[in-house]
């Protein structure tokens, strides 16, 4: 697999790597699918050089450019036994939409950071009794509700999924088009990778998708009008309340500083992050900066300051200097000028937060620190 | 009388008959007289008015001569044991001596013995260093590139005592031919080999050394190098033929001393001059070695893979020939060849990604045995310089400043990559040059062998950082001391004496001085020189460790004489306006003078107002005459400097470990710590460390943002903790009883100290580079000094490093001061600091990055998406780290904990500077402000 870009231009490369046919190609430009595709010497070249590497056992993973342009060559999670490659090329087309919302601007970030987009109702507990009760009578362990591919409530089972599924299901809803239900076959990379399970969908408010994740039981046409009505429909007006919930995250009304551009809050443990880039959205910069400059400071901390994985002994015993916090001040040299970002950890919770320049860099820390223990009830 | 004897004796041995390749040699080699060969420096040695590093000066022109002062050599001789000597002759034996110890202790004697020598006047002084050259760590597969070379060098001997157990052997009756040498000596010969230096001659082949047996004796040793020649053993001539028999003869368990010609000596051939550099740092080197166990370590860079690879990517189909497109490599290690096999993955990426992308490659990584390796690639014209090194040693950013510092150094010293790779003569340079390299890449600690431990430490925890720091390290001196070494530089680089003038001796000069650069232990004290020169200059003496050398070392003499090719001169402006100043078309040489602890580095122009540089000159000697005659004026000032080395005028330093010390080791510190003493004195400072984390982790409802997090209301925070949910044991009652108790104490020594910082507060300021604007800074430290001794906090800076690129220095804290500062935890908290401050520093050279190609662009252009969505442009960054002390034993107490800032800034205007600090977590914003704004606005 093969990932570069430069210019605004990404692509995605699928290669089988025993013989080297490219099993697809997706291209983005500024978040846009594009036609565009990579010249066939530079497939066959990448390819080549996989393979050179590979017989003399060195296995090459990345390389940059001036533009730091990053070039990915991870082994081909095993599309195991490719018998026919032609059939398995059609098949891989269903994936498309998912692989593009990949490589375009998406409003999550849990491709980033592995951790489930989610957001937080302001009636949690009483939609939490109302899909615990529906999955007990529909008999299903794992069911959610999903607003624009951020998960809202989940049973327990739902959030005791694996991790490479709990990120792609919700994100999976988000990338396909709209409809009243569904039933599609799904396999769990991490959970059960050669059986296919049933994603059933049903869209009880626009944007707002009950999901339930079973076995061949039970089929969709169990799921009838009237055992929705009788568990979603005395809930209406806070589902209701719910659906423009999903690029707040929060519920309206949350304090927050008004410095506050946006904000990313994830769990390590849990594996579940809340983004948000809505606060005070008239000011500069646009949403999709702000999720932009989120998203880089994100990588920048975990891949230079902050461990992935928290918590693990051995860090802890090599590492007696650990860091917990760090900020960043972009922009000019002139003073109050450039924005903010501030990134703070404690225990399993980490907070990363885009300031309007007028804050103050020596109060950094403490508004995290205050806005984090804010949040601490929410995630 | 014997002293003698035995120097006859260890030239016989030099002087082996029946050696024709060597014999030929010495007909053949036209340069002569530059090597070290001891007769014919031995006669000059006695001429005194010859300097004594005339006969140094390579067929080129280059000179590297060093030598140590008296007192160091001495100090580098430890006593050495009696030793057993076997003399073979023929098949008897005579053991003079009954005792014996390990080989390697032997060395210094020889050592002695040519130092006693050398006094007499009966020995090159050269001579002396002989023995412990090529002990270093070489690589045991130098030999290859020797075979390129074909120029035929001088050789050189060594021997080397091997303790051989002929008991060891077992019933094996020794059939196979060169059996004994194998198990007794651990010497491999295979006598099939085609070696190309293998000449057969009457009775029998020379054993080269084709391999060395693990663990074997001559393993052991650590000089026995691959490729060498047993010439000896004993003084015993041997050769395959012979060799059995004569190791037969070993009666029982000894000490044997084996003569072997030098594969690494063979082919340095004019570069000896600069061996002698490498000599000196590896018989630091050695000493380090000899400690711990060689092998482990010579072995350890071994099995390191790490590679340098010169590449053409412009092939000749035509002569396709194996590895045509391998200009240069090193080293030749197994670990090693891996990475150089698929070099076609890096030719094929580097010009691929420049095509989809339209940008070059800058590194890629890979995993290698389960190792990850970082290459990173240097590309120019048609060829691809890569360095490949493990990222756990070398972090990429690291890897990326240094690469494009070996570009530099290679341009500054050859003029471009292509004649520094490409010339054949050049390789044993480059090796040596590279193996230095990769020394200071994998073991720094081996070559910060300075003189304290904590000094060591320090050198190599911050050569991460500082190695690629495009300046040196600046020494402010008072404006007195300062007026005396202008005038001494200015009045060498007029060249006004009487040797010089042109009318002296009717003729034009030979050069122009250009400028100057005064260095002392490693600290520049006055520059002449262009920013340019001086930071190629800084990296040239980077690379050859000369820096600390003149640190730790007194030296008796350094000389070093070459061409080099500032860029900044050589590029010729293209405006061809005549009113702009044109550089003339000169040739630019470097002249390095090392006198104890200073050096003097002068950039001369031949061309120009001089007279043109014809050939390879030589150094001048009256050139270096005068440079020295400078170094002796300054003679009396270094103990001035040492007192300013010793107290700094810089902001006091704390010692983390002070804020540690919790219940343990408590009454030393406390007593001898300033710091902590006056900590006590308020008290409730005392408490403060464990109360800012219980602030930070909980205390979130009763304190209030602030815009200062001032050190009051985290005090109250903590102590009127209501409901805040503090753990009691953050604050265990049984420390601050202790501390309560210790109050009294406290209080006398705060008295004291207060005399203390009154008087550091006269001086000038840290971040105070030049007198300007004294009055106004001398009010402001005012203020900021009194602050300190009321409230205390900013006392609580750890560590500094300010990098001005208008004048390409950086300061920071004096050896001196952080070996003040000793402690658990604070060497590890530098350690971690400049690791820090390396990821600070890659974030911030891509805003510079980004700013180059925005003036390139111009600044009309703005690229709106990437301008926002990228980090850039970033001018601060801080990262806060806790930390708490090491094998905290005390199960019922949670270890106090520290919490501490690093913080880097960026200024951009006028020209790029980085001010990096370290301070406690309690210091109040306004002291950080200020002490940027001090850098900032003193610095101009």
């Amino acid at each position: 697999m093969g990932e570069d870009g430069a210019g605004g231009t990404m692509h995605l490369l699928c290669l089988a790597a025993s013989s080297g046919v490219p099993l697809f190609c997706r291209s983005s430009r500024g978040g846009i699918p594009t036609r565009q595709q990579l010249p066939f010497s530079v497939i066959g070249s990448l390819n080549g050089v996989h393979m050179f590497g590979q017989n003399l056992e060195v296995q090459l993973n990345s390389a940059r450019t001036e533009d730091t342009t990053v070039v990915l060559l991870v082994g081909l999670e095993e599309l195991t036994n490719i018998r026919n490659i032609e059939r398995l090329k059609k098949e891989l087309r269903a994936s498309y939409r998912l692989i593009d919302s990949f490589l375009g601007d998406s409003e999550l970030i849990g491709d980033l950071t592995e951790c489930v987009d989610c957001v937080v109702p302001p009636e949690g507990s009483l939609l939490q009794e109302a899909l615990s009760g529906f999955a007990e009578a529909t008999s299903t362990a794992f069911v959610s509700l999903v607003v624009s591919g951020r998960v809202m409530v989940a049973t327990e089972g739902w959030w005791r999924l694996g991790m490479p599924e709990a990120v792609l299901l919700p994100w999976l809803l988000g990338s396909l088009p709209p409809q009243t239900a569904r039933d599609y076959p799904v396999y769990l990379p991490h959970g059960s990778p050669t059986v296919p399970h049933r994603l059933l969908t049903l869209t009880l408010l626009p944007g707002l998708e009950l999901c339930l994740l079973c076995g061949p039981r039970p089929p969709l046409s169990h799921l009838d009008p009237q055992l929705l009505e009788r568990w979603w429909q005395p809930l209406l007006e806070s589902l209701r309340a719910c659906v423009p919930l999903g690029p707040r995250a929060l519920p309206a009304g949350f304090p927050l500083h008004a410095d506050i551009l946006g904000l990313l809050l994830l769990h390590l443990e849990l594996r579940r992050c809340l983004l948000t880039v809505e606060p005070s959205g008239d000011r500069e910069p646009s949403r999709e900066q702000r999720r932009r400059l989120l998203r880089s400071f994100y990588t920048l901390v975990t891949s230079t300051h902050f461990p992935p994985e928290p918590g693990s002994q051995e860090d802890k015993a090599q590492q007696v200097h650990m860091p917990r916090a760090c900020y960043l001040v972009l922009g000019p040299e002139e003073p109050d000028v450039g924005w903010r970002l501030v990134a703070l950890q404690v225990g399993p919770r980490r907070l990363l937060l885009l300031l309007s320049p007028q804050s103050p860099t020596h109060g950094l820390r403490s508004l995290a620190t205050q806005t984090l223990h804010a949040l601490t009830p929410l995630l | 009388m014997a002293v003698p004897a035995m120097f006859n004796l260890r030239r016989s041995s030099d002087e082996l008959p029946g050696d024709p390749s060597r014999e030929d040699e010495e007909c053949n080699s036209e340069d002569w007289v530059s090597d070290s060969c001891s007769c014919s420096s031995a006669s000059s040695d006695s001429d005194d008015l010859k300097p004594e590093w005339l006969d140094s000066v390579q067929k080129n022109g280059e000179l590297f001569y060093l030598e140590l002062s008296e007192d160091e050599e001495e100090s580098l001789l430890p006593e050495t044991p009696t030793v057993n000597h076997v003399r073979f002759s023929e098949n008897e034996i005579i053991i003079e001596e009954d005792d014996y110890k390990e080989g390697k202790k032997y060395e210094p004697k020889l050592k002695r013995f040519t130092k006693i020598l050398k006094s007499k006047r009966l020995l090159p002084k050269r001579y002396n260093k002989k023995n412990s050259n090529d002990t270093g760590p070489v690589s045991i597969l130098k030999h290859q590139s020797n075979q390129k070379t074909g120029v035929i060098v001088q050789q050189r001997y060594k021997d080397v005592n091997v303790y051989i157990n002929p008991k060891k052997l077992t019933v094996t009756k020794a059939k196979e031919q060169l059996k004994l040498l194998e198990v007794l000596v651990g010497i491999i010969h295979q006598t099939k080999w085609s070696w190309r230096r293998t000449g057969k001659q009457g009775g029998g082949e020379r054993i080269v050394v084709h391999g060395l047996l693990p663990g074997g004796s001559a393993m052991k040793t650590g000089q026995i190098i691959i490729g060498d020649v047993l010439v000896a053993v004993n003084d015993v001539d041997v050769t395959t033929e012979n060799i059995e028999r004569v190791l037969s003869c070993i009666p029982g368990p000894m000490q044997v001393k084996l003569t072997f010609e030098n594969a690494y000596a063979m082919k340095k051939e004019v570069t000896q001059q600069k061996q002698k550099k490498a000599q000196l740092n590896t018989s630091d080197l050695v000493k380090l070695l000899w400690e711990d166990e060689v092998e482990d370590i010579q072995q350890n860079i071994l099995n390191t893979p790490h590679i340098i690879m010169y590449l053409t990517l412009q092939l000749d189909s035509e002569t396709s020939k194996e590895e045509q497109e391998i200009l240069y490599h090193y080293p030749m290690s197994e670990a090693s060849q891996k990475l150089k096999s698929v070099r076609g993955i890096f030719l094929t990426l580097c010009d691929m990604l420049e095509n989809v992308t339209g940008t070059q490659v800058t590194s890629s990584s890979l995993l290698l045995n389960g190792k990850q390796i970082h290459v990173a690639y240097w590309k120019e014209s048609d060829k691809l310089l890569l360095i490949g090194l493990p990222a756990k040693e070398v972090p990429l950013p690291q890897l990326r400043n240094m690469i494009e510092d070996v570009a530099q150094t290679l341009k500054f010293m050859y003029g471009s990559l292509d004649s520094a790779f490409c010339q054949v003569e050049n390789v044993p340079r480059l090796d040596h040059f590279f193996n230095l390299f990769f020394q200071r890449a994998l073991q720094p600690t081996k070559l910060h062998s300075n003189a304290s431990h904590s000094a060591q430490q320090y050198d190599a925890s911050s050569a991460i950082l500082l190695d690629s720091f495009p300046g040196v390290r600046w020494l402010h001196l008072p404006q007195e001391i300062k007026m005396e070494l202008d005038t001494a530089l200015s009045s060498l680089e007029a060249a006004d004496f009487a040797e010089l003038s042109e009318d002296y001796f009717d003729m034009r000069r030979l050069y122009t001085i250009l400028g100057s650069s005064l260095f002392y232990k490693g600290y520049l004290i006055c520059s002449h020189l262009p920013k340019d020169d001086l930071i190629a200059i800084a990296i040239y003496c980077r690379h050859y460790c000369l820096l600390p050398l003149a640190a730790k070392q007194r030296i008796g003499q350094l000389v070093i004489w070459r061409e080099v090719f500032p860029q900044h001169h050589l590029q010729q402006s293209e405006d061809s306006n005549t009113k702009i100043f044109q550089e003339p078309e000169g040739r630019y040489f470097l002249l390095i003078v090392g006198l104890r602890h200073y050096m003097l580095c002068v950039i001369l122009e031949a061309g120009g107002c001089a007279s043109k540089a014809i050939g390879n000159p030589g150094p001048d000697y009256i050139y270096v005459d005068q440079v020295k005659a400078t170094l002796h004026q300054l003679e009396e000032v270094d103990s001035r400097i040492d007192e300013r080395l010793a107290c700094a005028p810089r902001p006091c330093l704390s010692s983390a470990d002070w804020f540690l010390t919790g219940s343990r080791d408590k009454p030393e510190s406390l007593t001898t710590s300033p710091i902590l003493s006056r900590l006590q004195g308020t008290s409730k400072v005392a408490t403060f460390p464990t109360c800012r984390r219980s602030l930070f982790d909980y205390s979130l409802k009763t304190h209030k943002p602030s815009p200062s997090r001032s050190i009051g209301g985290s005090d109250n925070g903590c102590e009127g903790g209501e409901g805040v949910g503090l753990s009691p044991n953050t604050t265990p009652d049984a420390i601050r009883k202790q501390r309560e108790s210790q109050c009294s104490d406290g209080s006398e020594e705060s008295g004291a100290l207060l005399k203390v910082c009154k008087k550091k507060s006269t001086l000038p300021n840290p971040f105070h580079l030049g007198n300007l604007k004294k009055d106004l800074s001398e009010k402001e430290l005012e203020i900021y000094n009194t602050m300190k001794l009321t409230s205390g906090p900013e006392n609580t800076l750890f560590h500094y490093v300010a990098l001005e690129t208008l004048q390409g220095i950086f300061i920071t804290p004096t050896h001196e001061e952080v070996a003040q500062l000793s402690g658990s935890v604070h060497p590890q908290l530098i350690r971690n600091f400049h690791q820090c401050c390396l990821s600070i520093r890659a974030v911030f050279q891509q805003t510079l990055l980004e700013e180059n190609k925005k003036v390139l662009n111009g600044a009309d252009r703005s690229d709106s998406i990437n301008s926002v969505s990228s980090l850039n442009p970033v001018k601060e960054h801080g990262v806060l780290f806790e930390c708490s002390p090491e094998n905290w034993t005390d199960q019922k107490k949670v270890p106090p904990v520290m919490a501490y800032w690093v913080v880097g800034r960026l200024f951009l205007h006028p020209k790029p500077q980085e001010l990096y600090v370290c301070f406690h977590d309690s210091v109040t914003e306004i002291a950080i402000e200020l002490a940027f704004k001090l850098f900032f606005g003193l610095t101009l």
